[in-house]
């Protein structure tokens, strides 16, 4: 720890703003990041400093093993002290023009020999994944930024690192899916999707591609908002493709799981081309009511003036059991959209009421001129697609 | 008689109500319905369709995609001098930010997502995943436009 501490003592020595805390600290770490901490406002933010602090939370737990890459840290504490005449503004920008060999490179002028593997071990790897390191960290400070939940991302490292454990590549896999973990506190607050593909490729190398996803949902790291950070799942494809493909999937079943609340009985549909099929097949009938209405409307005798409009258009608004029982319709009846397709055909065209407890319902007139009107309106029309028999067709199925 | 719960006045439903009952009585008011050849009243019913989507794209307002191509249809279509085809997909294609994709996204829906896409306006321009989006929301507006006019039908027979 000796020579650690006289590399920190390099390092805090060419740091001249942080002479505000001690160097003598025992922990190479408290001694490193205190300066941080303090001069977090100036950084802009808090954020900061809790990434630092998660990253020395990670290396409190996994232990010594990893202080050979915090070699590095110090020059990004040396590199960060000379931004610091910035506005304080976004760490990213700080941080984007320097690249983590180069980070190395300060490490490696510094570091006395006998740690020298360590860092070159540091250094290739450092190097290949400098980018993704940059994103994330990148992803992470803008995860962070307005936000204060500390304790939430301290929480989420310990959770998070003994799964990380398990993955066979460096040690610089855990720091940086730390990282990206930081951002999963605050997950709700970021924004952009092209980090997603980042953060994938990053984490993709950590797991081992094995076969396809077949479990979704089960797998003990499942990702609870999987919209901003992806991370694969155990024994999934890991490939950045396959990671996008399998969001957008989820998507999609997100999706259609609500449409099939909207659309009814279609509870005990599993299969999105049944489902989807049901999807047309209901809008289909939708328009075709629409189109029935207006027919209706428009043959419609206008006896009623202006005034009774303003009366209509409130009765229409406030009341919905009021027409159920002008038209003659019990409470227990069936769902309303099982009522509306039926009284159409059921008089219409001439269907067999399937359902007999509807009762008639007092529009007969109406219904045998719309009839009349269909059958004249057929020979000569324009009426795209109103045939009767598609309204057979498509009423049918819906008849409960 | 009325009910104890009042209606959000800004809810889809009473923006749709309102506007298509003043297109209604607009309508209504053109011609009396004497004559009640079919084509008068076929006229009629066209001009009645139109104004229900148009009182429900109008309900929406640009929000939604859809909306948004179906006012963009009846624009043109009550101008009648540029070509539809063209600006319709430029105007649709500017306003969603997602890339058109004619095929199966790898999940196999080609067949059935061309159809949905021929049903909801303006869905050629969209992916399966906008699209989804966009018929749930049109499905919703279309059981309101139902409801109400289902209502407003009813009080008119009787």
């Amino acid at each position: 720890m000796t020579s650690e501490n006289d590399d920190m003592g390099l390092a805090m020595s060419s740091i001249s703003m942080f002479n505000k805390s001690s160097n003598t600290s025992d922990s190479f770490f408290s001694s490193c990041w205190d300066p941080i901490v303090s001069q977090s406002g100036s950084l802009g933010g808090s954020s900061m400093a809790s990434h630092y602090h998660l990253v020395m939370e990670n290396q409190g737990i996994s232990g010594t093993s990893h202080v050979s890459h915090y070699q590095s840290d110090p020059s990004f504490v040396e590199l960060v002290s000379k931004l610091t005449g910035f506005d304080g503004g976004n760490l990213s920008q700080m941080v984007g023009p320097f690249s983590l060999p180069q980070c190395n490179q300060v490490a490696n002028r510094r570091c006395p020999p006998n740690f020298t593997l360590n860092t070159e071990g540091g250094n290739e790897r450092g190097s290949t994944n400098s980018l993704r390191f940059l994103d994330e960290h990148r992803i992470s400070k803008e995860a962070l930024v307005g936000t204060s939940p500390n304790g939430k991302i301290r929480k989420c490292a310990p959770e998070s690192g003994s799964p990380l454990r398990s993955c066979k590549n460096g040690d610089e896999e855990p720091v940086m899916d730390l990282s990206s973990e930081g951002c999963d506190g605050p997950r709700e607050q970021a924004r952009k999707k092209p980090e997603t593909e980042q953060n994938t490729g990053a984490n993709s190398r950590g797991k081992q591609a094995v076969k396809q996803d077949k479990d979704s949902s089960q797998s003990e790291e499942a990702p609870k908002e999987n919209y901003i950070h992806v991370r694969a799942r155990r024994g999934q494809a890991t490939n950045s493709h396959s990671l996008a493909e399998r969001v957008r999937r989820e998507k999609i079943s997100e999706r259609m799981r609500l449409l099939q609340e909207l659309v009814p009985g279609c509870n005990k549909i599993t299969g999105k081309a049944v489902m989807l099929d049901e999807i047309i097949n209901y809008v289909q009938s939708l328009q075709q009511q629409v189109e029935f209405l207006s027919m209706k409307l428009a043959t419609v005798n206008p006896e009623i003036n202006l005034d009774l409009d303003r009366i209509l258009s409130k009765d229409i608004l406030h009341q919905r059991s009021g027409s159920a029982a002008v038209l003659g319709l019990g409470p227990g009846s069936n769902s309303p959209y099982g009522f509306s397709p039926s009284t159409f055909p059921g008089t219409i065209s001439g269907i067999p009421n399937k359902n007999p407890q509807f009762p008639p319902l007092p529009q007969t007139v109406l219904e045998n001129e719309l009839l009349n009107l269909f059958q004249m309106g057929f020979s000569g029309s324009t009426m795209d697609g109103f045939g009767l028999n598609g309204i057979h067709r498509s009423k049918q199925s819906y008849i409960f | 008689m009325n009910n104890p719960h009042h209606m959000n006045p800004r809810s889809l439903k009473s923006r749709f109500t309102t506007r298509f009952l003043r297109a209604l009585t607009k309508i209504r008011a053109q011609k009396p319905i004497s004559s009640s050849s079919p084509t008068e009243i076929f006229r009629r019913y066209r001009k009645i369709k139109v104004a229900a989507d148009k009182s429900m794209a109008y309900s929406v307002r640009s929000r939604k995609t859809w909306s948004r191509a179906m006012l963009w249809k009846l624009r043109s279509r009550s101008h009648r001098r540029r070509p539809v085809k063209t600006k319709f997909r430029q105007s649709v294609m500017k306003n969603t930010k997602t890339t058109t994709t004619t095929g199966e996204d790898g999940v196999g829906f080609g067949v059935e997502a061309s159809e949905l896409r021929e049903l909801v306006p303006g869905g050629e321009a969209m992916d399966l995943c906008n699209l989804l989006d966009e018929t749930a929301h049109y499905i919703k507006c279309l059981t309101t436009q139902v409801q109400v006019m289902k209502k407003i039908a009813d009080f008119y027979s009787l």
